[in-house]
């Protein structure tokens, strides 16, 4: 079984790249409702973290073959990942930031987002100068140790104890493990490709905790 | 020390108000919201403008001066109240 998933590596690949942008296009679709009529930043902020997930697997799995430089493709793609990150983390912060009670005009385009997307430049342009991942890595882990700890901590405080909460600290632990599988994969199994195939199981399951969520917590009753 | 509702609890409760009036006058749905009157214009300004509540005018009175106006719940406003529960459950489960 391992050895045929080693020797189909190609189209694990893009099964994989199909999965995860399947699930990130369910999840915005399946939000647009709860968006449209509440008008919730958090929601907006929440799917714009998995618009971004979706666009950055697009352009690293499906569109590389037709764009040339392969650091060009891969930089795109660390950028919209991690600041896909950046938007999943402030969809739990942002009433420390900004005024529940207050329309937004934009999401994507306002002064504290775009400290996101500069954040994310300098990520990403360090990796490019060093010819590394490590500061993609980092941010990464940096970022899934504080979400984590923020979705427990809200979990915690929560009197009523919803469910999904736990659920959603669980899949940040998930994400943790997955980065640091990445970085090890990287640093010292020179890009093993089981440990880069257990990335991409717990990479799945992970947005399939979400999906599960979504589909949970969107539906009629 | 009471808590501070927010924005998506404020348009739930102004929409009730309406709801379980049929229909309701300005003045009255400004008491029933508990809104300061520049926040009940702008909340009123908001579902206006989503579609959520519309202004009717009662045209059965004779005289200008005995022209009713109520608010009266769309269906855009009473979907939305259907779905706050999911919208509320939605945001409290993903901490949002």
């Amino acid at each position: 079984m391992i050895e045929l998933l080693l020797e189909n590596k190609e189209l694990i690949k893009i099964l994989y790249a199909l999965a995860i942008m399947f699930i990130c296009a369910f999840i915005v679709l399946k939000t647009d409702r709860l968006f449209q009529l509440s008008l919730h930043k958090g929601i907006r902020y929440f799917r714009n973290a998995f618009f971004f997930y979706g666009v950055g697997f697009f352009i690293r799995y499906i569109l590389s073959p037709y764009l040339p430089n392969y650091f060009f493709i891969f930089s795109l793609f660390e950028f919209f990942l991690v600041t896909a990150g950046f938007f999943l983390l402030y969809s739990l912060l942002w009433k420390n930031f900004e005024d529940p009670n207050k329309k937004s005009v934009s999401s994507l385009f306002n002064p504290k987002i775009f400290i996101f997307y500069l954040m994310s430049a300098v990520i990403v342009l360090l990796d490019y100068f060093w010819q590394t991942y490590y500061f993609l890595f980092l941010s990464q882990i940096i970022i899934f140790v504080i979400v984590g700890a923020i979705s427990y901590s809200k979990y915690l405080q929560d009197k009523v104890k919803h469910k999904f909460m736990k659920q959603y600290s669980f899949a940040m632990v998930l994400s943790l493990s997955a980065w640091v599988l990445n970085a090890l994969a990287s640093l010292w199994f020179s890009w093993n490709s089981l440990v880069i195939i257990i990335v991409y199981l717990l990479n799945v399951i992970i947005f399939l905790l979400f999906l599960y969520g979504v589909l949970k917590f969107t539906r009629q009753r | 020390m009471t808590r501070k509702r927010e924005r998506l609890e404020v348009i739930k409760d102004v929409l009730e108000s309406v709801r379980a009036n049929r229909k309701i006058k300005p003045t009255r749905l400004l008491y029933a919201s508990n809104l300061s009157p520049q926040m009940f214009k702008e909340y009123i300004n908001e579902l206006i403008e989503k579609e959520f509540i519309k202004l009717e005018i009662d045209d059965d009175k004779k005289s200008a001066k005995q022209e009713k106006r109520f608010f009266v719940l769309t269906k855009k406003g009473f979907e939305f109240l259907q779905e706050y529960k999911i919208i509320e459950g939605f945001v409290q489960n993903f901490g949002l």
